[in-house]
């Protein structure tokens, strides 16, 4: 029910306030509750950094924003997710283009065994782009964007496989917004990089904010800190605290959040 | 707090090691039972007798290689001929044989077999002497073996050469005798291209025979409208044969020309011990003097035999001549098993693996799917026969050829259910393969893919089968081998000692997939098990299985190279 009247507001073209919002949100993998009560919003053109120890949820979570969890068997989501007011959870929702909306940056870097050309025209040709002319364009636009054309501008038709570690992450950041995404999800996208790559990709990140929603799941505080304008603090399954970053972490409201960022736990 | 736990852990056996009061000897101090008790510690039996065991089983691979390349590939080479004089009278002819065995006072004697040949002269072509009943061994220069299109080889000497009224004898005649040879055969050559003129130029004729027949038959049935047809086609037949007579007479005079002169070419030859034979020069495959054959013309005779062999008809029943009809058979009856049992193996494991919901009828059906490629293959056999030649071959020829019944078109034996039968037995090998390809794809990969936008079609299809490409091929190598070599099931199903004509050829509509094929298995069966002249065959089995072999080889090299390349694409760097 409220959905059909937040539906109605957005057929009105009133913009809804925030990029995503949670409602009351549980999630479970069979009879396990990874999620409780989640009531979250997210904010649009900001980096939000969702931060916890191990197993506390956080990943769930931004895979439930595309609906990635979809392919886990017996897991289910109950609650209310809207993107742009809209529930994703919805049965009409087309699956696929919600995930062209919301698109996501792994963990480990899974560029395609495929040229790197191939790998950024991959999303635009599943949607029936065949035009060359608009797929190159996409392929420069994207690789500029995550920073990328300079390096590999001369090679495109080579395997994206012969990219190092920290490229091919870039690559992977550079396909997602080929799909042209309002917003992006990265699941620790630096986690398996040496300092240097981090840093370009740090940098990549705040270089997107200005056009995408960013939400980053990441164990590293610093990164948090430096990156993010807001940060969302999670504990087994809840969500303890979210607030600007600088807020957070400087003075946090919880106990708990206190003692997580002080490096007294997790 | 988390970094300094870690170190914890990094410093916990370095401390522990300084501080162990009591030093353990490395070197071991020899005592008496400590070599023993080393030997069963470390498995060294086992170890030595796996080894053993391997090498056994490499020179049992070593020694069919050997056996079947030395068979295999000596059949070819022109051996030297020995003239015997015997008590029994005299012989001429390659040895093939020899060996020791006991005469009658029980003392040893060395016996040798002669191929002797003259098999219309003599009955046999192979017999045993006792070296004692031989009183003298030659080599004549002149001692000529002809190989024939019937009766096998001839050996004995060469005495003249007659075409028509010309007689060339002696030496002069030898010379002769292989552009003769040409002549005769080029002769026979131009005779089957006017048979195929006359054919051609009466072809409206036989048509209009052919719409009589049908006409007749039409009337048996009481069909009055064909009765009535009947006699305007007795009249159409009559002018036309009359008015291709003069043309089709001329073809016929000049056809029975050519077979006067090809006739007028014969050549007078003298066995070992003085018989005389006449053979008709068109007979003649080849003739030549081992004795006195320089050693590059035996490399070139030996390639020229070769490549009959490889690329030339059989002759007489299978024994001699070459085999290319089923090599042809062969290769084209597992191309086609491959274009039937890819589509189907792939299909089949990708449902199982991406859509198939796990559970008991999942498990049951992946067992029965392996289980499948356990079913002897002689009830593939039946079953293809029952299924696709009696089944789908007698409704396609109820539906389509219902006008040459009884006589069966597609519902008898032929390369197409022959193949598809194949195809089922090698299915299972398709799909575990392939299965197996699938599960080694990295699900980041289609993690990626679908968090794209990709529908799971599109990410199995663009992204994952590919990947799962160097699997498949691997079931498809097996499937080849398996494929290759099988010969129950085909027996049942299609395959002949003798095709008439390959399933392919200039004949609209070009392939003929209902035609009944020969295959190199099924050969090397044949000539050695159902040969009128075993003892004769015996060579041809050595070189047919070697090429099965080689065949088999071959075809997995493609397959292999190929998966080689995809796998190469794949791979890249990790990290």
């Amino acid at each position: 029910m409220s959905q059909n009247t937040v539906k109605q507001d957005a057929g009105q073209a009133v913009e809804p306030k925030f990029a995503v919002e949670t409602r009351d949100l549980r999630f479970y993998y069979g009879e396990v509750q990874a999620l409780n009560q989640i009531t979250l919003q997210i904010p649009r053109n900001q980096v939000t950094a969702f931060i916890g120890p191990s197993g506390c949820g956080k990943s769930t979570l931004l895979r439930c924003f595309n609906r990635m969890n979809d392919v886990i068997e017996n897991s289910r989501a109950i609650g209310e997710i809207l993107i742009d007011g809209e529930d994703i959870y919805h049965p009409h929702v087309q699956i696929e283009e919600l995930r062209k909306k919301v698109g996501m940056v792994f963990q480990k870097s899974n560029p395609f065994p495929m040229s790197i050309e191939e790998n950024l025209t991959f999303g635009p040709r599943m949607r029936g782009i065949r035009d060359r002319g608009r797929l190159e364009q996409i392929v420069e636009t994207s690789l500029r964007r995550a920073d990328l054309w300079r390096e590999v501008e001369d090679r495109l038709k080579q395997s994206a496989l012969a990219l190092s570690g920290g490229q091919q992450q870039r690559l992977c950041i550079a396909r997602t917004l080929a799909n042209e995404p309002d917003i992006v999800l990265m699941d620790e996208p630096a986690s398996a990089l040496d300092p240097i790559s981090t840093a370009k990709i740090e940098e990549t990140i705040f270089e997107l904010k200005r056009d995408y929603t960013i939400v980053i799941v990441t164990h590293n505080m610093q990164q948090a800190a430096r990156c993010s304008d807001r940060t969302a603090f999670f504990y087994l399954g809840e969500l303890i605290e979210v607030d600007s970053t600088e807020q957070l972490f400087s003075r946090p409201e919880k106990k708990q959040t206190e003692d997580y960022i002080t490096g007294k736990f997790g | 707090m988390r970094s300094s736990s870690a170190q914890m852990e990094i410093e916990t056996p370095t401390a522990g090691g300084h501080g162990s009061g009591e030093r353990r000897r490395l070197v071991a101090v020899s005592g008496r039972r400590a070599p023993l008790a080393g030997f069963w510690r470390q498995g060294l039996p086992a170890v030595w007798s796996s080894g053993f065991m391997l090498l056994c089983v490499l020179a049992m691979l070593a020694g069919m290689l050997v056996l079947t390349l030395v068979r295999g590939l000596g059949h070819f080479w022109p051996s030297a001929m020995l003239q015997i004089e015997t008590t029994s009278g005299a012989f001429l002819g390659p040895v093939r044989d020899t060996d020791v065995g006991r005469d009658a006072s029980e003392a040893a004697s060395e016996r040798l077999q002669l191929k002797i040949g003259n098999r219309d002269l003599y009955g046999l072509d192979f017999r045993w002497f006792d070296s004692a009943a031989i009183q003298s061994r030659s080599h004549p220069q002149d001692a000529v073996t002809v190989e024939r299109e019937e009766f096998g080889n001839f050996h004995g000497y060469l005495r003249e050469v007659r075409v028509g009224e010309r007689v060339v004898a002696g030496d002069a005649a030898w010379q002769a005798l292989d552009a003769e040879i040409n002549a005769a055969r080029e002769l026979r050559h131009r005779g089957l291209e006017l048979d195929g003129q006359y054919e051609k130029t009466r072809k409206p004729l036989s048509k209009l025979e052919q719409k009589l027949e049908s006409a007749q038959r039409q009337a048996r049935a009481r069909d009055d409208e064909a009765s009535a047809r009947i006699p305007e086609l007795r009249g159409a037949i009559a002018t036309e044969k009359e008015r291709l007579a003069p043309v089709l007479q001329e073809i016929a005079a000049q056809r029975d020309g050519l077979v006067a002169e090809r006739l007028a070419r014969d050549a007078l030859f003298e066995a070992a011990d003085g018989t005389t034979k006449q053979i008709q020069l068109d007979e003649i495959v080849r003739a030549y003097r081992p004795n006195s054959m320089s050693a590059p013309a035996k490399v070139g005779l030996y390639v020229a035999r070769l490549w009959e062999f490889i690329f030339h008809e059989p002759r007489e029943s299978n024994t001699e001549g070459g085999i290319f009809p089923a090599l042809f058979g062969t290769v084209l009856m597992v191309l086609l098993m491959t274009i039937a049992v890819v589509p189907l193996g792939i299909v089949a494991a990708l449902y199982l693996h991406e859509y198939a919901r796990e559970g008991p009828v999942l498990r049951a059906v992946r067992l029965a799917v392996n289980n499948l490629a356990g079913v002897p293959s002689i009830v593939f056999g039946m079953f293809g026969l029952a299924f696709f030649v009696y089944g789908i071959g007698g409704f396609i020829d109820r539906t389509f050829y219902a006008e040459a019944l009884p006589a069966p078109t597609f519902g008898t034996g032929g390369i197409l259910w022959a193949s598809l039968t194949l195809a089922l037995l090698t299915l299972p090998v398709v799909v575990v393969a392939t299965e197996e390809g699938l599960a080694s794809v990295p699900s980041a990969n289609r993690e990626g893919a679908l968090a794209l936008g990709a529908t799971k079609w599109q990410t199995l299809w663009n992204v994952v089968l590919p990947q799962a490409v160097p699997g498949i091929l691997t079931g498809v190598i097996l499937a080849i081998s398996r494929a290759a070599g099988e010969v129950a099931p085909l027996m049942l199903t299609g395959v002949v000692k003798l095709a008439p004509s390959l399933p392919l050829d200039g004949v609209f509509p070009f392939a003929h997939l209902e035609r009944k094929f020969m295959h190199l298995g099924f050969h090397i069966y044949d000539v050695s098990m159902q040969s009128p002249n075993v003892e004769a065959a015996k060579p041809m089995v050595y070189s047919t299985t070697l090429l099965l072999l080689l065949l088999v080889v071959a075809l997995n090299t493609v397959a292999i190279v190929v998966r080689n390349r995809m796998r190469q694409r794949y791979r890249g760097a990790a990290i």
